[in-house]
């Protein structure tokens, strides 16, 4: 009975083209994929049987602890992290940036839980354009901070070379300025470590903390501050406690601070800017911008590691490359 | 369909061909040798065919019946199925190459070079499994940005995606452990580098280079070490990772489709 009423109630049907039922828009795996994936199998397999015919795998001579080739490269997929070691602290470059752009790749799904825009690609509305805006953004700031980082060799020295010279015994500078070395002509900052080595300046201070002349001074009072408990030693199992441990302030800075936080800030920026002008506003267009950074930074620092690092890891162009096997 | 009618003798040249091709057909395929091994019948009917991928247990990682948008090739380009391609072929040469190599600093550079000067095909192995494998990373990268740029990540992917991260790496340290192996200048001095990077771990630096290298600089224990990681326990590992990786493709619903 109670079926009846309800039947009776409902408004009766639209006429609309029936929708196609799923099963309608299926294919059969055989032969319709099966197929496709046997026709990639082969073209692979042909591809490479062709490569490998033509092309020989390196081999060069034995290998030979004293004989240190120069440069000596990572494989390419790690010559991004060897490249990030000119320019930060080793443990930064080589083990904790890394470790966080995985634990980003792997944290992507369960930030982004939306289920919009999947299964086509670039689905969302403005995916195509901040794919390219980021990549393009990712290839210059490094092409940019590499170009820094090698001043001598690409001019960047000249944009700070304002900053005024002192001679390597100088003492309490007031303003700021930059060592060079006896006879050599003024450059401005070489390369980001510049700052821990050759930049100089002093800030009257009370006499206390190590200072004991008035004046603070940069780098040279802040190289060994200790950090409390510095005086315990001795090992906890197989792990080493310190002893005697002090902060090297300017190297800190010059190592880790300035270069982290110049990656973050420009990472802000054009998040910024992407957001303000309207282009970037769900978490999925978020991830698209880093994810995109990040994927392009890692293939641009393989690539200046690949092509443009020479002897001593000097910045070179791709043709002047000479391996010095030792 | 039943054969119950008589169909009386061949008319022209044409019928006469068709029977003899029927009969060896028949011959192949309705035997019981081959009904022994495969089940279904040839795949020349759609049960058939849905049977085949069913009841066969390399095919089976396949549904039998797929949407129609996720065999056009635009939509995958076959990204990972070719990344597990390479790895098989990369199984295949590896395993051939297992038979002329001793992992000990003092016999691993000559047999290399005996494998390329002595050994018939020895050359093209080696070849194959040095540029198969940079093409396996290259893929593993591509397939990621696939899956990432067609949104594949999402609900209810979440923990797939989170294996293919995992694969990624495993995929980076089986070409790394590799690179040692031929032992010349380019791997000694590759893996001294990654050794150098190893060591820069806060706090546990010297660990990893113990552990992971077998000591503070890249030497014999290290060439073992890599080569056991590199021929046995990686490729298990990211076997198991795998299936994980393709069964859940299956559970979580088949490949990402527009809602």
């Amino acid at each position: 009975m109670a079926v009846e009423t309800r039947a009776v109630a409902r408004p009766a049907a639209k006429a609309r083209p029936r929708p196609k039922r799923e099963r309608e828009e299926e294919v059969l795996v055989w032969p319709d994929l099966v197929f496709v994936e046997f026709i990639a199998a082969v073209l692979f397999t042909i591809t490479f049987l062709m490569l490998s015919v033509f092309i020989n795998a390196p081999l060069l001579n034995r290998a030979n602890p004293e004989l240190t080739p120069n440069p000596s490269k990572a494989p390419w997929y790690f010559l991004n992290l060897q490249e990030l070691l000119l320019h930060m602290d080793k443990a930064w470059a080589g083990v904790l940036l890394p470790t966080i752009a995985l634990g980003f790749f792997a944290s992507i799904p369960y930030v982004d839980r939306s289920r919009e825009a999947q299964g086509v690609w670039f689905g969302s509305k403005n995916a195509v354009r901040l794919t390219l805006v980021s990549a393009a953004y990712s290839v210059i700031m490094i092409a940019a901070l590499v170009s820094f980082d090698a001043g001598d060799r690409t001019y960047a020295e000249t944009l700070t070379r304002w900053i005024p010279s002192c001679n390597a015994e100088a003492q309490h500078q007031g303003t700021p300025c930059l060592q060079d070395a006896e006879g050599e002509a003024h450059t401005g900052l070489l390369s980001t470590k510049d700052i821990s080595k050759r930049l100089e300046f002093s800030v009257p201070f009370p006499n206390f903390l190590g200072v004991d002349d008035g004046n603070l001074d940069w780098p040279r009072d802040l190289d060994r501050i200790p950090v409390p408990f510095n005086n315990i030693c001795g090992n906890v199992g197989s792990f080493h406690l310190w002893c005697d441990m002090n902060l090297n302030i300017p190297s800190i800075m010059a190592e880790q601070v300035i270069p982290l936080s110049t990656v973050a800030g420009l990472a802000l920026a054009i998040i910024y800017v992407l957001f303000r002008v309207g282009w970037l506003r769900t978490k999925r267009d978020l991830f698209i911008v880093m994810f995109t950074s990040v994927l392009v930074a890692y293939l641009a620092l393989s690539m200046v590691g690949s092509f443009f690092r020479g002897e001593g890891q000097n910045l070179i162009w791709p043709w002047e490359i000479k391996v010095d096997e030792g | 369909m039943a054969v119950t009618e008589d169909p009386g003798k061949p008319r022209n040249l044409a019928e006469r061909v068709q029977r003899l091709q029927d009969r060896v057909y028949s011959a192949i395929f309705h035997n019981y040798v081959w009904q022994s091994i495969f089940r279904s019948g040839y795949p020349n009917t759609p049960r058939n065919q849905m049977l085949v991928v069913a009841t066969n247990i390399f095919l089976h990682l396949h549904p039998t019946r797929i949407h129609r948008t996720h065999v056009k090739i635009t939509h995958t380009y076959c990204l990972g199925g070719l990344t597990f391609f390479m790895f098989l072929i990369l199984t295949v040469t590896g395993v051939l190459l297992m038979f002329y190599y001793v992992p000990s600093v003092d016999s691993a550079y000559q047999d290399i070079a005996a494998l390329e000067t002595n050994v018939k095909f020895g050359l093209l192995m080696r070849n194959m499994h040095r540029w198969t494998a940079h093409a396996m990373v290259i893929l593993v990268f591509l397939h990621m940005m696939r899956v990432f740029y067609t949104g594949a990540y999402k609900p209810p992917r979440e923990f797939n995606w989170v294996v293919g991260v995992i694969l990624l790496v495993l995929t980076l340290v089986l070409s790394f452990t590799g690179y040692l192996l031929p032992w010349d200048q380019l791997a000694l001095w590759a893996v001294t580098v990654g050794h150098g990077i190893g060591g820069s771990a806060p706090f546990f630096g010297d660990e990893t280079q113990l552990i992971v290298f077998g000591g503070f600089e890249v030497g014999p224990s290290t060439l073992i070490r890599f080569y056991t990681l590199h021929v046995i326990a990686l490729p298990i590992i990211a076997a198991v990772f795998m299936s994980v990786h393709f069964w859940r493709i299956r559970r979580d619903g088949g490949m990402a489709r527009p809602l």
